[in-house]
């Protein structure tokens, strides 16, 4: 049966349905996809390599290793700081907590990302 | 034969209804995916974007870019004595050097820079960048500053494209790379991804960004623009725009500086006076290369707000400055593309 044949045996009601059904099955799609929380993460990267991904609203801290050592993160009332660092101008620990943006150890080759990466809102770099 | 007419027509039906569904509900996925890796090179974060089919597509293609800048990094490093760089600062007033043609291709559009810019970015600063430490709060005294200043003028900077060669007229001539050799990168690196088959992309060496093609849903990339004032990371975007094939560079009082009495010393140093120029908080600028971008950004930070949208304009490029008094200037092109964060009264950057 072609579409076309398809379509001119149904009827107005058939249609209607059809439309409904399509209609509910979109708004179940959109719903999903932007009403749902994705959650703010914190994605930690050390020496270029992904070392963890982290929700930002579990409290806790994390170590990775960096060419000078450990880097000790810390997660506290969805902010995420540089507890401690083997670097030597501590840039990174002055930062302080941040709750969205980043922070980066140059000396020790660690990235902290903070931020929900999915949304279409989310930006794709940041210059500055 | 009616019922079995009516199920093979519901049934028809049914398969449509799943097959658009499917089709709907697929739409932001098509097969292609963004990939992202970072690198830490020429002193910085490097990351590179890509749009691709697969993993290991995106892994080889960005470690080809990546293998790139690494290797404009050897060349341009301003505190490796091996460096291309290093070797025409140490030859100085003495004699020429023989370099790569991607040294003579950034000291070119270098030069062509500070002409546009009447001086205002200037390549061989380094006589007077290397008087401040701004880690270590440490800014010169008059009297050094009045000495070196003779040393900076990129006239005196002699290239020889047919002999591939450079040479600073000056002895004690420094060639200070940083304020281009970034966006010169991006450039660099952009064509390899797109020699290799990637049509989508974002190279950002810091906040030198170069992007190209679109997103997989088929929209431009969105680039945040730094707060010159954030704090504690909440508002670190001011504002955002979506740009695609399209270069933007930001400059900003932030990035190195310290406060001394009051005042604030930072890295964007006047090449006129020596001094940090203190007309701007911030300047972004939008050009179709890194390089333009990166130096432009450098150039209009020091020439200050008013002027410096003329010469943006002229150049038929974008921008975004914030003056030392938190005045708000757009260049008439993008104005309406630029997505601020809160409306431009809420911005208290001092």
């Amino acid at each position: 049966m072609s579409l076309k044949e398809l379509l001119s045996s149904t009827t107005s009601a058939d249609r209607f349905l059809f439309l409904l059904l399509l209609l509910l099955s979109l708004s179940g799609i959109l719903f999903v996809k932007e009403v749902l929380p994705g959650g703010s993460t914190v994605q930690i990267e050390a020496n270029g390599r992904p070392a963890y991904i982290l929700p930002l609203d579990k409290d806790g801290t994390v170590t990775v290793e960096g060419p000078l050592g450990k880097t000790l993160i810390e997660i506290k009332n969805q902010r995420v700081r540089v507890a401690d660092s083997p670097c030597s101008n501590k840039l990174c620990i002055e930062q302080g907590w941040v709750k969205s943006g980043t922070i980066i150890c140059l000396p020790n080759r660690v990235v902290i990302r903070v931020g929900d990466h999915d949304k279409s809102t989310t930006v794709d770099a940041t210059t500055g | 034969m009616k019922v079995k007419s009516n199920g093979k027509k519901y049934l028809s039906l049914v398969t449509l209804y799943f097959s658009l569904v499917a089709l709907l509900s697929s739409c932001s996925s098509p097969g292609e995916h963004i990939f992202r890796k970072t690198a830490f090179l020429m002193d910085t974060l490097v990351t590179i974007t890509v749009v691709s089919a697969t993993k290991e597509n995106a892994e080889k293609t960005t470690d080809a870019a990546f293998s790139e800048i690494g290797s404009l990094a050897k060349l341009f490093d301003f505190f490796s004595p091996e460096s291309e760089i290093s070797k025409i600062n140490k030859n100085a007033g003495i004699s020429e050097v023989k370099v790569s043609p991607d040294v003579i291709e950034l000291l070119e559009k270098a030069t062509y820079i500070s002409d546009k810019t009447g001086g205002a970015f200037d390549v061989t600063i380094g006589p007077i960048e290397r008087l401040y430490d701004f880690h270590k709060k440490i800014k010169p005294q008059e009297e050094e500053i009045r000495k070196n200043l003779p040393l900076v003028n990129y006239k005196d900077l002699i290239m020889n494209r047919d002999r591939s060669t450079v040479f600073l007229r000056k002895k004690g001539m420094l060639i200070d790379p940083g304020g281009i050799a970034k966006g010169y990168a991006a450039d660099k690196a952009t064509a390899v991804l797109i020699k290799n088959g990637i049509r989508s992309g974002i190279v950002a060496v810091a906040g030198d960004i170069k992007t190209f093609g679109l997103k997989p849903d088929g929209t431009p990339w969105r680039i945040g623009i730094r707060n010159p004032r954030a704090k504690d990371g909440e508002d670190d975007i001011m504002a955002t725009v979506l740009l695609s094939d399209k270069a933007i560079s930001t400059s900003g009082d932030y990035e190195r500086f310290f406060i001394e009495d009051g005042k604030r010393y930072h890295h964007l140093l006047d090449p006129r006076t020596g001094h940090s120029a203190a007309l701007c908080k911030c300047v972004s600028v939008i050009a179709k290369e890194g390089y333009f971008a990166d130096a432009l950004a450098t150039g209009i930070f020091v020439i200050g707000p008013e002027r410096g949208i003329k010469i943006l304009e002229k150049l038929g490029f974008d921008g975004l400055i914030v003056d030392s008094q938190n005045q708000i200037y757009i260049t008439p092109k993008i104005r309406g593309k630029i997505e601020f964060k809160r409306t431009v009264e809420q911005y208290h950057f001092s």
